[in-house]
């Protein structure tokens, strides 16, 4: 067990690592310059060498990311050009909107997602499962964006229900905060919704051919008994894990929605870091996102062998 | 059992309340803030660090300038007691400043606060260092007043100083810092938070000590009467239209033109706002290196152009541009006409003419553009086909914004680029390029000549007259083309009263009903 979570572990800091290289190459082989950028359009080339020299942006990339590999290994993260603030700082700050955003995104995806799927894989090849499979297919189809400003213009502008954009006002309750996130979360949930219906479809279809639904069906259960107790408590290990790896999707993924709504998010801070070339906040949270991603493989990997006697350890 | 479904039943019903109904309810207290949606996070709040238009609009309202515009665009005295005495050479201003002024800090304002400011001004702003070349000595003399002495007469002196891009902000001395963490200024508003891509709030400053003349512009009386300003990023122009017709916000910065329609049909909901001559797009050539370092292709490009076509492919609605070639409205001290018969030609035959004499042998032109703004774009793709009628090849290079700014400064890379300026009161305040060291590179002895008469000349009437002069080398020598007047389009609620459309919003003396 020591054995293979040390070899795990090791296979994690690898992993890290060329993240840190791929990352720290990539932004900045993108042409663009944050010192442009900051200073405005009058600024001549003297102010932007000036500046540039001030946040160690002169100095050769070798030495650059040097440096920023041994503040990393230190535990820091950098300090942001634009916010006057720590990359960790700025992080932290958007981590609520995000993870709230991405918990309600994914309840709302399972609420839908699941009775679905099951109505589907019970009733398969009737219309209703025809008409679940075309509205999944749809759903996977549909940019986020679009469908964003559809219910912006349907339930915030006509219907006045909620907040166009934003994170309620500076001194919101919690409860603002949660309104304002409805529909973002709606948006996001209901496009997820899709791979869910699909997955418990299949799920549940391979369940339900099992020799055990078979007994208990002879047993004289009734159907909803069968479904719901012997078949479904099976067919949802697979469709936990989709929605553990939907919602870590969200973190970093939720880019376009947060942007349309104008969530002060992960995804946005991204996206306008990436904007105006913030290439510690680029690095800083990239590093991060990737971290979480590899710690929740990790953590499933670790599952499995605990659950499954067959994966060897 | 039942017990405990119909609490969770009701705890449901609880939370389904609160996350559909509670908030409008707050709407019925008379309010104390306006927020104000604008279009990007600030780049810095440090009014010196950029010369960003969002920068200064916000930080307006926290540090004030010795000088301001009225409504006119005339110089105003804002922190200065009044006009300043010019010695007869023009080279010596003598500025006394208001007494009684009270900084954030709750301390008075003296002279050496406007000392430490300018001098950080010059040495840090890209407009303060152009200012700073001329500047021979700035003392203080006394705690309430201060001299400037010039090398050589320097006209645009006050516009400069009263420009809020860019700023020439005053500031408590010992707040200064590099960066700056505090935010020390004397204007009716005080900086309260910042929480980037969230807000930054700006509260009311209760010791502001106004002027007393009305309010005039920029100029005379300021009045704090909304106790909170939120100014809010919504960098998706969608998002800030659709704010605006549910309600939203109590102002929307820059909306696109094609909302108009919508916002006209919103009663009750939001006003749209119009401010003219908002701003000018305008082409810098590179006449150091390339193709465009011939002046005679540059004068083959500028004929083969049809900038009304331009301006309504970027804008659209006629309502939203005018095509003229003068860069200066009428009724502005600059208007003037030299070299305006070469605006606006659309002359395929005679630019591919003129192209051949120059001895063009169809090499690419490398138009450097973005999808920052939309009209850049769209301007763009207009004139790369206006070019290729007349027989000039193309290269189209679409790029981020962040991108466009760094490549525009090697000469290697592009022949043209498309960017936009606000219409400032000032020539010498925009484009760059009539400056020194700006991309583009335009460096020559008609150039130096004209715009020495224009900046030495003191005489404010007879500086109109030598800008179109300047004008007229431009056209001659095309370093860069004005292509011509856009308005720009905000909204604002019905609640906010008393706003006066301006290019750098402030929301001084305006109030919510």
């Amino acid at each position: 067990m020591l054995r293979f979570l040390a070899t795990r572990f090791a296979g994690m800091l690898v992993v890290l690592a060329i993240v840190a290289v791929l990352v720290f190459v990539l932004t900045r082989a993108a042409s663009g310059d944050p010192v442009s950028v900051l200073l405005g359009d009058q600024a001549t080339a003297a102010d932007i060498a000036r500046v540039q020299k001030e946040y160690g942006l002169d100095k050769p990339l070798p030495v650059q990311f040097g440096y920023w590999l041994r503040e990393v290994l230190q535990g820091n993260l950098g300090q942001s050009i634009f916010l006057q603030r720590p990359v960790a700082q700025a992080l932290l700050e958007r981590a609520e909107p995000t993870t709230l955003l991405s918990l309600m995104a994914v309840a709302i995806a399972a609420l839908i997602g699941l009775p679905c799927g099951i109505v589907s894989a019970v009733l398969r090849g009737s219309w209703i499962d025809q008409l679940f499979t075309g509205v999944a297919m749809l759903g996977a189809s549909i940019p986020s964006f679009w469908f964003g400003i559809v219910l912006i213009q349907l339930f915030a502008v006509s219907l006045g229900w909620f907040p166009v954009s934003g994170y309620g006002a500076p001194d919101a309750a919690f409860g603002e905060r949660l309104h304002a996130l409805m529909l973002p979360a709606t948006v996001l949930g209901i496009l997820n919704s899709a791979l869910i219906i699909r997955f418990t479809r299949a799920s549940m279809l391979d369940v339900l051919g099992e020799d055990y639904v078979r007994t208990a069906r002879s047993k004289g259960l009734s159907e909803t008994v069968v479904v719901l107790k012997h078949a479904l408590r099976n067919a949802l290990v697979p469709i936990v894990t989709v929605l553990g790896l939907t919602a870590a999707l969200m973190i970093g993924g939720a880019v376009v929605t947060e942007t349309v709504f104008g969530l002060p998010g992960v995804g946005s801070l991204v996206v306008n870091a990436v904007l105006r070339r913030d290439y510690p906040v680029i690095q800083g949270a990239l590093l991060v996102i990737a971290g979480i991603y590899v710690l929740i493989n990790f953590s499933i990997d670790l599952l499995y062998a605990v659950v499954d006697p067959r994966v060897k350890v | 059992m039942f017990a405990a479904t119909s609490r969770r039943a009701l705890f449901g019903a609880a939370l389904l309340a609160a996350l559909c109904g509670a908030v409008p309810a707050q709407a019925q207290a008379p309010r104390t803030h306006a927020t104000l949606a604008m279009v990007a996070e600030p780049q810095t709040l440090d009014p010196m660090a950029s010369t960003a238009d969002l920068v200064g609009t916000i930080m307006q309202h926290v540090y004030e300038t010795l000088y301001t515009f009225d409504a006119k665009w005339n110089v105003v005295p804002m922190l200065a007691e009044s006009m300043p005495k010019v010695s007869a050479d023009g080279k010596t201003y003598a500025i006394a400043l208001r007494r009684g002024v009270m900084l954030h800090s709750g301390r008075e304002l003296t002279a050496d606060d406007v000392v430490a400011s300018l001098q950080r001004w010059m040495a840090q702003s890209p407009r303060g260092k152009a200012l700073g070349n001329v500047v021979d000595s700035l003392v203080a003399k006394g705690p309430q007043a201060i001299e400037i002495v010039l090398k050589e007469p320097y006209a645009p002196l006050l516009s400069q100083l009263a420009l809020p891009s860019g700023m020439a902000a005053i500031m408590a001395k010992e707040s200064i810092a590099s960066p700056l963490k505090d935010f020390v200024g004397t204007g009716p508003y005080r900086f309260k938070e910042r929480k980037p891509d969230q807000y930054v709030l700006l509260t009311r400053f209760e010791q502001y000590s106004a002027r007393k003349e009305p309010a005039n512009g920029y100029g005379g009386k300021r009045e704090a009467l909304i106790e909170e300003l939120r100014f809010v990023p919504v960098p998706n122009a969608s998002t800030r239209v659709e704010g605006s017709l549910a309600g939203q916000y109590d102002f929307a910065d820059l909306l696109p033109t094609e909302a108009l329609p919508r916002l006209e049909k919103a009663a009750g909901k939001t006003v749209p706002v119009m401010t003219p001559a908002f701003g000018f797009p305008y082409l810098v050539f590179n006449t150091k290196e390339g193709v465009a370092a011939s002046q005679a292709v540059r004068q083959a490009i500028q004929i083969a152009l049809g900038e009304g076509e331009m301006l309504a492919a970027g804008f659209g609605d006629t309502r939203f541009f005018v095509a003229e070639g003068n860069h200066f409205p009428k009724g502005s001290p600059f208007y003037a006409t030299g070299g305006t018969e070469q605006y606006n030609q659309r002359n395929a035959p005679k630019a591919k003419e003129a192209a051949a004499k120059a001895g063009y042998k169809g090499e690419p032109i490398r138009v450097l553009t973005s999808r920052q703004y939309d009209f850049h774009y769209n301007m763009a793709l207009l004139m790369a086909e206006q070019l290729k009628r007349a027989g000039f090849k193309v290269e189209l290079n679409v790029v981020d914004w962040a991108t466009l700014v760094q490549r525009r400064n090697d000469a290697k890379l592009w022949d043209i680029y498309v960017t936009h300026s606000g219409q400032f009161p000032e020539p010498m305040l925009s484009p760059p390029q009539l400056g020194d060291g700006a991309p583009g590179w335009w460096d020559t002895p008609a150039k130096k000549a004209a715009l020495q008469a224009f900046n030495t000349a003191s005489d404010p009437a007879k500086r109109g007259a030598l800008w179109g002069k300047v004008q007229e080398i431009v056209y001659t020598e095309v370093p860069y083309v004005n292509v011509g007047k856009f308005n720009g389009l905000s909204a604002k609620s019905p609640a906010l009263d008393n706003y006066q459309p301006a290019t750098w919003p402030y929301f001084w003396n305006a109030k919510i009903k």
